[in-house]
Parts: structure tokens; C-alpha cells; sequence
């Protein structure tokens, strides 16, 4: 960033460029975000008075088994799906940039689960995952694989939420590191391949250090992305058996609107929010660390 | 700068310009292995791709089957009809929910993209007396992408009332901006980053202002990201369900990511009807991620950088 | 010098554009907003239910709207309608804002907070003015009433039970049930020819327990809820864990299907449908599905196992009302709007909205004796004739109706944790007192 932008950056044309972002973002974001984070210290059933309780809520979470069930649940999850789709999206995205024969066919085909909605992704993947009437039993059957609760079951659930969410999310993630490739400047990549340095070389050396940014922007949309998952689980076991499956929005639901208690589904929300910002943060440190050492 | 290169890298220039670029690569040794490489790159990713697509055609398929059947026998295709497509195209006023849609994503989409724009260009590009409030202002919009939606429904369902906007599209559109901006936001300033600032500070000595710097030297360039951003942007219009259920009463503006809600009843629920509901719906948007990627992404990445 | 100037004018010209389209939407879809109070000079009333497509999933009230409708012509029902979890969390966030529905469905534990809150109509003057009141089952009339208001009329009736496929248990050697330990041989041998007994589905179905919500009161439910609700019982009682032990003892003979917290209530029904399995759990609302499916001519209603070891009366037949429709208490200060509501209501319960519900595969609510096709409507036949069995009683109300949203969910996860094998007996009567000592 040159001294040349001070020309251009007065302090009115400063706030003229943020302010329109700003205000959309704080009437209808950190507005409902201070009314969650109020009612959160209430016993409000969504209507009528609410009494105020101090952290009750947040203390009744510490005894609350369901919540910290759908907290490792999510965390499973979070994991899983880190550390599978970022390096997996970002090779399909290399692969996929390579002068294949009908290759903008595959990249939208490749995003076409992006484009489903989470309910219906849920949906399909129920015919699939199902242990009776699940596509992939069927399969394994044959091969003498006896059936297995993919879903429903005590412990497979958040893997096989893994799955289907790397599933969607797959296409969106190459699409983004498909943007970021397209970007780089094709002067340092020309020099680098005169060089003589190989591929493999120049995806270590020259791409990916490049590309530090864009692998910041997938891994933080994909860890907010998991703390929100809530459909998938929705339609693949509705949280079952007994909030075994459930992830932290599936739970916030079931309490918030199921049960109609609102403030203590607050408490989850604002503790979701927390996790999610907190572990996006750690990771940007964490990624700034290793680009710096 | 040549921004054409990044299409025509690597491999490319084996298929393209065989002769020059074995000059460029150096040995001929590397040659071969290079092509081979590419066949089997077209290998596997027709491969991942057929895989990543078998579940869509699956319920393509299953969209096909009679509704009764479908949960009992999803593996029979004996008997395949349309009865499914003549149900949900019956039960949704699928012209009007498609309308409906357009004019909200057109707008929320447009509106939400420009203003995000502004601000990431404003968030990494201008120069802020405190640099601290800069990077606080970032996180500040970045901090919604944590916040799950189901927290907005509430105070956001009151907001349209006092604005007396509930009832209307305006009352999906506001929030269909503001939810766009944290998103945007992060594409925008994260590859605006990565972007070196030398053509912009060329342009301001040559005495451009700040629109034109904004119109005709970042716009151009930033193409991919903007085309990546509208896409997901539609896409999420397409799907979002939550606001939608919440604040839209009225069926005549309703979207179509309400159809496929519409076959759940109480004790009933047609799935035949859904997978068919939601293929209706896929369809069109498939069309568009083709589209825009054929003719944006590519097309004008090139063009921008020829011209 | 130039640029910039140039630039900044153009950048107020394109801020003002986008400030210009955003506030025009607004002000075009705002006068696109429509007027509901009185279409050409017609008073209309909004009707809101749990099922967004009312027509087909709900034919009953659809009739009944529809019949209404023609016998007033200067009354205008809007019949709207959300799946159950989108419709109860717009209900909960349009009571936060006062912009309820003229009338609609809703649970009875959230009818009452409502009730708490403000939200809703007394209609007892109404009822016993129109001389609705005394055609009602007294049940029911006190099932809704709080603190001397009635706050509900009852939508359709909940009639539950088990749904038998003679035909499976005949082909099996089998005699339709009566006691518990008839049932536990049923699923022996049946599960031994790999045939599900008793069809339920968990997955966000898991209020899909009628059956063993009939069971809760073959134990002495009851007798105790009010202790219970008021703390001098227990939910985690010796008779209760008895009850779960029973549903341990249906799972571990092989009763339930190997999916059962996969499948959804729909694909139970399915099964059942499809003569997949032998009984279904499910209520008179099925009627209609069962008699268009190949195993019409084939099915019986059942009002459930009795217990040897069970508390008090054993020979009961759950059938109560359902949830409630309920009227926003706004409709009260519209003279209109209030003349046409109670005209909706006299509809209601008129022998012919009745007979209405009855050819829609309902049971009447009131006390009209129904026309019945016995050949056409043998499903429904059968269910309202084991309601109608002098020998039977039907307990005041259905278990979960009785307490609030957070413990009726806990006793679900309690039964369907039995049933997949997620908890034990103790741990299930656990769950839900837990759930109690919350409150």
C-alpha cells in the first residue's frame, strides 16, 4: 500500500465508503446480537414478561448433558472437515484449473451440492446413509459388511455429518480457491516455471504462499460454516437418539423453539457466537505464525 | 501484467504451444510425463466429479418415483412417472415464487455486493489516520459470520415491523444485504490483500479519483472474486429459509426455497413431492453458477486484462 | 485534481443511486402491501395452521373453511399454514410483537403461556352464548380453560391407538393381541421372520409415542400428575420405571425397527402402508391414508396392551381433544372482525362441520353422532367404534398435553430412548424428572 492512497483517502470518503456497510450491519446484525446477548439473561419464553436471572442460564448449560453432547459433537466435526476439505477443495481446485476437456461443465457440477439447500442436502443424504434403507448399506451388503448405523447410531453420527457437510461444501471452497488462483499474478508464475522449478515445486514455493489470504478466507468461512450446521443434523437424525447427534445450533433450536425457552436458547447462541469468532481468531493467529516463521 | 497467463499456465502451454514451451520447461524429459499427467489429471477429476455428483443424480431418480414408494423401496425403478412434477407444479405458484426470488436477489445481491465492495476497498486500500481502527472496523463486519441466524429472527422480525416494511420484499431484502456483507467483506478484503496495489498507485499518479480507481482499475481485476461473490450471494437467496419462513406471511411474495417446505405437513409428508419441489429448483440455479462461470470467470478475466 | 473531484461527484452520484433504488423498493413494496381488513366490503378473518398446505394435508378444515365460506358469503377466511416447527416459531415471534392471527392451532402448553401473557381471547362468554359449551365434552371444555377462561376450542379429536394388520398376524399363526405379554409374544415371532411389530419412526418425529403415552396412564398417571407438577411425586417412581421396563422388554423382543431413530413418522406410516409391518403407532388422523392403501380391508384399531402389573383402570381408550385453536385477543376490540369470528366458531361446531370432519377421516368433536359409511370409511369405522365402547373410558387428557413444552419433549427423548436403547428404565424416568425439577 503506497503513500500515493493518502491523496484518496479523506476522511469523509473514508466514512462515505463504510458508511452504507456499516449501517445495514449494525441494525440488523449487532442490534440482534445485543437483544440475544440481553435475553440471554432472562427467563423469556419468547413472549411475555421476562424475568431477569442473572447467568442462570449459562450456569445451567455447565450440568446440561445435551449441551456439551452437541459441543464435542461439533467439535468432531470441526475437525474432520478441516482438515479434509481445505487441502481437498484446494486440490480439486488445481485439478480442476488444468486444461481439461470440459472443464467449466465439471466446475459447476463440482458446485451443484453448494447449490442445494442444507434441508434437502440433509434429505438426500438420509437415502443414502440410512442404515435400512441407505443407499451405501446396500453396497457394503454384498460385500459382507453388515449394516451399520452410518446415522442414528451412538457413535457415528458426527462423522457422517462430517461427510455430507464436506460434501456441500466442497464446491463452494474450490470455487474460492479457484478465484484465488485465477488472481495470481501470471509474471511470478511464468518466472518461476523458466526457473526450471517443478510443479510440485512451485505449488510449495511460489502458489500456496501466495495464496495465504485465500486459505484464510476458506478455513474461516468453513469454521463458522460448521458452528452453524444445523440442517444437516435436522434432517438426518433430528438430533437423535436422545440428542445424541445434535450440534450446537440443532440444540439452540430445540431448546429455543421445541421447548420454548428462549433465554437459555440465547445463552447457547451467544456461547455459539463466542466459539465460533474465538476459533476463527486462533486460527488466523496460528496461520500468521507459521507464514511468519 | 498479464492476467490471461493464469489461464493458460503450467500444462496449458504442453496443449497450446507445444513448441514454445518446450523451450520454456527446459528438458524434454518433463514433457512426456506432462501429458500423461494431463490425461490422467482429465481422469480424476471426471472421476471426483461423477462422484460428487452421484447423490444429486440419485435424487434426481428418486424425483421419478411414485411418493408412497419412495421411503419403502427408494431402489426400485420400475415404475418411474411424472406424477411427482404434475403435484408440485400444481401446489406452487412456481412463476410467481420465481419472480419473487429474482427481484429479491437482484436487488439484495446488487445492493449488498456494491456496499461491501466500498467498504473492503475503504478496509485495505484507503488510508485511515489510525491504522488500528481500520483492522477493528474489518473485524467488526467480519464478527457476523459467527453469529447463527436463528438469533436474528426475533429482533429482526421487530425491525421490519418498526419500519414498517414487514409484508414486503423490502422486509427479506435489508436482511438478505446486511447477512451478505460479513461475507463479502472477507472475500473482498482478504483477495484485495493479496493483490499488489501497483496499478491503482500508477492510476492516482496519472490523476485518477477515487471512482475511477474503484470503476476502471479494481473492478476489472477483482472480476473472479465479484463473480464468486454474486454467485454464492444468489445461491443463498435461492435457499435461505429461516428469514423467509419468518417474514413472509403473504404467499404471493413468497420464494422459492419456501416450495419444498411446502410438502410437510403435520402427519404428512409428500417426499415424492419434495425431490421434485427440488429439482425445480436446482435446475435453474445450475444454469446460472454455468453461466456466470463460463462467461465471467473466464471470459472476462481475459478480456480485462487484453483490453 | 481533476480525478478527484471528478471521482468524488460521481461516487455521491452512485451512493445517492443506491440509496435511491433501496428506499424505492421499499416504498413500492409497501404500497404493494395489501389491506386485509375488508375486501369489497367482505370482512376476512386469518386462519393459521400447521400445515403449510391445508388443502391436501388437512382436507378436513379445508371442508370445513370451504363450506363456511359459501354459507357466508360476506366473510372471507385466509387460510395460511406453516410445517409445525416454522408455524409455532412464527406464533411465538409474532405474540412477542402482538401481530398474532385472528385464530389458530396451537399446543396447549404454549395456548396457555399466551393465555399468561395477554395473547388470547376468553371465549367462554362466546361459547356459552352460541350454546356451544354444553355440546362439548366436559374434558375438553376443562382441558382449556384457565383461570376461569376458556382459551381454546378443540380442533380435531386425538384418538389413538394402534393400527393392526390382521392379515400379518393371521399369516403368522398369530391372534390379535390384548395384554402386554400377548404383544411381547407377537413381536417374538415375528421378529424371528424379520417383520417389524410396531412401526415408529424418531427422527424429528419424536412426538410420534401415542401408544405409549396410553401406557403412562395404564400406570397411574393420572392419579399422580398433579403431585407431580406441584412436587409431592415423583415422575421417577417404582410404577413409571415398571412402564419403561415394559417398553425395554417390547425392544428386546425385536418389536421396533432397526432404523427407528432414522426413519421419520411418515416413513413409519409408509411401512405400515406397504403391509411392512404389523402395527402402527399413530392415531384417526390415519385413517384416511389407511383406507386409500392396499392394506385397508385388513386393518383394525386398537386401544393398546393392558398391564397385570399396571395402576388403576386398565381398560382405557385414549381419546381426548387435540390441540386447541385459539383466537388473538385483538379480534375481541374489532366489532367486525369479532361477529365474524363467532359466526366461524358456531360453523365449527355445527352437526354439519362436523359431519364434515367425518368424511374427511375425522372424529366429530362434539357430541353429533356422525353418518358413517361402513364399507368406505372402515378404517375410521373401526376407531370410532372402540371410542364408542361402553366398557372403555378415555383418560381426561393426553399425558404430554398436561405439562409444559420442555417436560413433554422429555418425555419423548424418555420413550424413544428406551426404544433405542439410548437409556435405561431409570435413566428415562430420570430425564423427565430432571426436566420437572427445572421448571
Amino acid at each position: 500500500m503506497g503513500s500515493t492512497m493518502v491523496w484518496v483517502s479523506s476522511r469523509w470518503k473514508i466514512a462515505l465508503m463504510l458508511a452504507p456497510a456499516l449501517v445495514l450491519f449494525t441494525a440488523f446484525f449487532v442490534y440482534p446480537v445485543g437483544y440475544a446477548i440481553a435475553y440471554s439473561f432472562t427467563d423469556s419464553a419468547g413472549f411475555g414478561a421476562a424475568k431477569f436471572v442473572g447467568l442462570d442460564n449459562y450456569v445451567a448449560l455447565k450440568d446440561d448433558p445435551f449441551f456439551w453432547q452437541s459441543l464435542r459433537n461439533t467439535v468432531v466435526i470441526l475437525v474432520v472437515s478441516l482438515v479434509i476439505l481445505v487441502p481437498a477443495s484446494f486440490a480439486l481446485a488445481l485439478l480442476l484449473r488444468r486444461r481439461i476437456k470440459g472443464g467449466g461443465g465439471l466446475r459447476a457440477l463440482v458446485f451443484g451440492p453448494a447449490i442445494i439447500a442444507p434441508i434437502l442436502v440433509g434429505l438426500i443424504w438420509v437415502f443414502i446413509l440410512d442404515p435400512k434403507i441407505g443407499l451405501l448399506n446396500r453396497f457394503l451388503e454384498p460385500l459382507g459388511i453388515g449394516p451399520i448405523q452410518w446415522i442414528g447410531g451412538d457413535t457415528l453420527t458426527p462423522y457422517s455429518v462430517s461427510l455430507v457437510f464436506i460434501w456441500s461444501s466442497i464446491g463452494f471452497a474450490m470455487t474460492i480457491f479457484y478465484a484465488g488462483l485465477q488472481l495470481l499474478p501470471g509474471d511470478v508464475m511464468e518466472a518461476s516455471q523458466l526457473d526450471g522449478a517443478s510443479p510440485w515445486q512451485q505449488l510449495r514455493y511460489v502458489t500456496i504462499p501466495m495464496m495465504q489470504e485465500t486459505f484464510a478466507i476458506v478455513a474461516v468461512l468453513m469454521i463458522t460454516n460448521v458452528f452453524k450446521i444445523f440442517e444437516l443434523v435436522y434432517m438426518l437424525t433430528g438430533g437423535g437418539p436422545v440428542h445424541r447427534s445434535e450440534t450446537l445450533v440443532s440444540y439452540m433450536y430445540f431448546v429455543t423453539f421445541t421447548n420454548q425457552r428462549y433465554g437459555s436458547g440465547m445463552a447457547i447462541a451467544v456461547v455459539i457466537f463466542v466459539l465460533g469468532a474465538l476459533t476463527s481468531l486462533a486460527y488466523l493467529a496460528m496461520a500468521r505464525r507459521r507464514s511468519l516463521a | 501484467m498479464t492476467q490471461t497467463t493464469t489461464d493458460t499456465d503450467t500444462t496449458d502451454d504442453v496443449t497450446t504451444h507445444p513448441a514454445t514451451s518446450r523451450r520454456r520447461t527446459g528438458p524434454t524429459t518433463s514433457r512426456r510425463p506432462r501429458k500423461k499427467g494431463l490425461i490422467a489429471a482429465g481422469i480424476a477429476a471426471y472421476l471426483v466429479t461423477f462422484l460428487i455428483v452421484l447423490p444429486i443424480l440419485w435424487i434426481a431418480l428418486l424425483s421419478f418415483q411414485p411418493s408412497d414408494t419412495i421411503l419403502s423401496d427408494p431402489f426400485s425403478v420400475k415404475t418411474l412417472t411424472f406424477e411427482n412434477y404434475r403435484n408440485a407444479i400444481a401446489a406452487l405458484p412456481l412463476v410467481q415464487m420465481y419472480k419473487n426470488t429474482i427481484i429479491v436477489a437482484v436487488i439484495s445481491v446488487s445492493v449488498g455486493a456494491v456496499v461491501s465492495f466500498m467498504a473492503s476497498y475503504a478496509l485495505t486500500r484507503m488510508v485511515f489516520r489510525r491504522r488500528r481502527a481500520q483492522s477493528s472496523v474489518r473485524f467488526y463486519l467480519l464478527a457476523g459470520l459467527a453469529v447463527p441466524v436463528y438469533v436474528l429472527l426475533f429482533p429482526i422480525y421487530r425491525l421490519d415491523l418498526a419500519l414498517g416494511i414487514f409484508g414486503t420484499y423490502a422486509a427479506l431484502i435489508l436482511p438478505y444485504i446486511a447477512v451478505s456483507i460479513p461475507f463479502n467483506t472477507l472475500l473482498l478484503t482478504g483477495f484485495l490483500r493479496d493483490f499488489p496495489a501497483e496499478l491503482e498507485e500508477a492510476a492516482i499518479m496519472d490523476g485518477a479519483g477515487l471512482f475511477r480507481i474503484c470503476w476502471s482499475v479494481v473492478l476489472p481485476t477483482m472480476r473472479p472474486v465479484l463473480a464468486t461473490i454474486l454467485i454464492f450471494n444468489v445461491v443463498y437467496v435461492f435457499n435461505e429459509f429461516p428469514f423467509v419462513s419468518i417474514l413472509i406471511n403473504d404467499p404471493d411474495l413468497a420464494t422459492v426455497s419456501l416450495a419444498v417446505s411446502k410438502f410437510q405437513g403435520q402427519y404428512t409428508v409428500d417426499y415424492g413431492g419434495m425431490m421434485a419441489a427440488a429439482t425445480l429448483v436446482l435446475l435453474p440455479q445450475l444454469a446460472i453458477y454455468a453461466f456466470f462461470q463460463r462467461h465471467v470467470i473466464a471470459g472476462l478475466t481475459a478480456g480485462a486484462v487484453k483490453g | 485534481m481533476f480525478g478527484r473531484n471528478f471521482g468524488s461527484r460521481r461516487r455521491r452520484r452512485l451512493v445517492g443511486a443506491v440509496l435511491t433504488v433501496t428506499s424505492l423498493v421499499a416504498l413500492a413494496a409497501c404500497s404493494s402491501a395489501s389491506d386485509s381488513e375488508s375486501k369489497d366490503g367482505k370482512t376476512t378473518i386469518t386462519l393459521s395452521m400447521q400445515n403449510p398446505d391445508v388443502k391436501t394435508a388437512d382436507p378436513a378444515t379445508w371442508a370445513i373453511v370451504q363450506a363456511f365460506e359459501k354459507a357466508n358469503p360476506d366473510i372471507h377466511v385466509e387460510v395460511s399454514g406453516q410445517a409445525v416447527a416454522e408455524h409455532l416459531q412464527s406464533l411465538s415471534i409474532a405474540a412477542q410483537s402482538d401481530t398474532l392471527p385472528d385464530v389458530f392451532w396451537v399446543y396447549k402448553a404454549t395456548a396457555e403461556e399466551m393465555l399468561d401473557a395477554g395473547k388470547l381471547m376468553d371465549l367462554k362468554p362466546t361459547l356459552d352464548d352460541l350454546g356451544i359449551t354444553e355440546h362439548l365434552p366436559e374434558s375438553t371444555v376443562s382441558n382449556f380453560t384457565a383461570d376461569d377462561k376458556i382459551y381454546g376450542v378443540p380442533y380435531q379429536g386425538l384418538l389413538t391407538g394402534l393400527w393392526i394388520n390382521k392379515k400379518i398376524l393371521a399369516d403368522n399363526g398369530l391372534q390379535p393381541p390384548t395384554t402386554f405379554d400377548d404383544l411381547v409374544n407377537v413381536a417374538k415371532t415375528l421378529d424371528s421372520k424379520d417383520i417389524v411389530t410396531i412401526s415408529d419412526g424418531a427422527n424429528q418425529s419424536s412426538f410420534s409415542v401415542w401408544s405409549f403415552l396410553v401406557w403412562l396412564d395404564r400406570f397411574g398417571f393420572e392419579e399422580k400428575i398433579d403431585g407431580i407438577l406441584d412436587g409431592s411425586e415423583k415422575y421417577d417412581n417404582p410404577a413409571f420405571v415398571r412402564m419403561y421396563e415394559h417398553i425395554a422388554e417390547l425392544r428386546d423382543a425385536g418389536a421396533f425397527a432397526s432404523n427407528v431413530s432414522t426413519q421419520t413418522y411418515q416413513q413409519a406410516v409408509d411401512q405400515f402402508l406397504n403391509g411392512k409391518a404389523a402395527m402402527l403407532d399413530s392415531g384417526v388422523w390415519a385413517s384416511s391414508a389407511i383406507q386409500d392403501s392396499s392394506v385397508a380391508a385388513d386393518t383394525v384399531f386398537w386401544n393398546g396392551a393392558t398391564f397385570d402389573d399396571g395402576v388403576g383402570e386398565q381398560d382405557i381408550v385414549m381419546n381426548v381433544a387435540s390441540a386447541p385453536l385459539v383466537v388473538d385477543h385483538r379480534v375481541a376490540d374489532n366489532d367486525k372482525k369479532l361477529a365474524a369470528v363467532k359466526k366461524f366458531l358456531e360453523f365449527y361446531y355445527s352437526d354439519e362441520a362436523q359431519q364434515l370432519l367425518v368424511d374427511n377421516g375425522q372424529p366429530p368433536v362434539t357430541d353429533y353422532e356422525p353418518e358413517i359409511d361402513a364399507a368406505k370409511q372402515s378404517a375410521l369405522k373401526s376407531a370410532l367404534d372402540v371410542a364408542a365402547d361402553p366398557n372403555l373410558s378415555s383418560p381426561r387428557s393426553q399425558p404430554d398435553l398436561l405439562v409444559s413444552t420442555a417436560v413433554s419433549s422429555a418425555m419423548y427423548d424418555s420413550i424413544y430412548g428406551v426404544i433405542q436403547k439410548q437409556l435405561s428404565p431409570e435413566e428415562a424416568v430420570d430425564l423427565v424428572q430432571k426436566a420437572l425439577d427445572a421448571e
